[in-house]
């Protein structure tokens, strides 16, 4: 049994770096200031999670571009977290031999200056994803070529954010509710 | 040359006869075993833990605090059985019913344990309250 411990050993130093692993030591070395680490799911599923900053993010964005030409942009959601607005956005790469590299990119501005730079250039579909940004969250994109609205109705108000849980998202007089009929013919007796 | 792939099968289905349900004339189609149709709401097996109401995407649910039951409003209901499921006396239950039109969104037929059924209740828990005095003093 003592020499069955240094057999593992060796396997556990020659085994090969996973595509995920070697992906995190790329972005590690090229943008020190980001914090990598790859994830694993119940099913074994390996993610990576990169947080970035506000000028980290276009050039991380490119260079993720220039390491596979045929990156996938999959979403990017905006969140409201408080004193901060953050954007996390899903790219898929290097998806010829499945499965890919799964990707998530966050990044975070402050909401005193909620700007970051537009991606658009780089990933053509993120546009889209940009414009919801700036009327849900009011999160604005410099350089957006479109900064049109996407989703909301022309007669929305323009200082109203909906997705916002501050002051600025929907307050109360805006929810309508069309009322259960209980409470209905207790509210007019 | 114009093909037609069709024909063959129009002409042979021509001779049989139609695959339909003429509804009104005959009865509905059956419905399967665990059909989600209208809920059914025993009132008196209700407990008032307001399980159903956390766990309802619609809204059908409004909590009554001074009888402690729920009152249902159908018509807003999604037939998602998640009431039923989580229910812990079995006071909720799904039927087979599912012809629910109305002309009236708020009809009776929607509703489970309307205002005067409430009222009713109240009125039969007082009288048990009553009957209870009554008994302790004597």
């Amino acid at each position: 049994m003592s020499d069955a411990n240094p057999t593992t050993e060796n396997v556990e130093a020659q085994r090969e770096p996973t595509k995920e692993e070697k992906i995190a030591e790329m972005i590690k070395a090229k943008f020190p200031r980001a914090e990598v680490e790859v994830r694993e799911n119940k099913w074994g599923r390996k993610r990576i999670g990169v947080s970035v900053s506000r000028e980290d993010y276009k050039p991380l964005m490119e260079f993720l571009r220039e390491l596979d030409p045929e990156a996938h942009y999959s979403i990017a959601i905006e969140e409201d977290l408080g004193e901060e607005l953050g954007l996390a956005t899903h790219l898929l790469i290097l998806y010829e031999d499945a499965p890919g590299v799964s990707l998530i990119v966050k990044t975070k501005v402050p909401k005193e200056d909620p700007v970051l730079p537009d991606v658009s250039d780089v990933y053509p579909i993120a546009l889209q994803f940009e414009r919801e940004c700036m009327e849900m969250i009011g999160l604005d994109f410099e350089g957006a070529p479109d900064k049109r609205r996407l989703f909301l109705p022309d007669d929305f108000p323009e200082d109203i954010y909906p997705l916002r849980l501050d002051e600025k998202g929907i307050s109360e007089e805006i929810v309508k509710n069309a009322g259960h009929p209980y409470l209905l013919r207790r509210g007019s007796t | 040359m114009i093909k037609l792939p069709l024909l063959s099968t129009v002409l042979k289905n021509i001779a049989k006869r139609p695959a339909t349900n003429l509804f009104p004339k005959t009865d509905p189609v059956p419905v399967p075993e665990d059909f989600r149709g209208k809920i059914i709401y025993h009132v008196d097996k209700c407990v008032g833990c307001r399980m159903c109401v956390m766990v309802c995407p619609a809204g059908v649910f409004i909590y009554l605090p001074e009888v402690r039951k729920v009152t249902l409003w159908l018509g807003r209901c999604v037939f998602c059985k998640q009431c039923v499921d989580v229910c812990p006396t079995r006071a909720l239950e799904m039927s087979d019913e599912f012809l629910l039109a109305t002309y009236d969104k708020y009809d009776k037929k929607l509703r489970w344990f309307t205002e005067e059924e409430i009222e009713e209740y109240k009125r039969k828990l007082e009288e048990q309250k009553k009957a209870k005095e009554v008994a302790k003093k004597s």
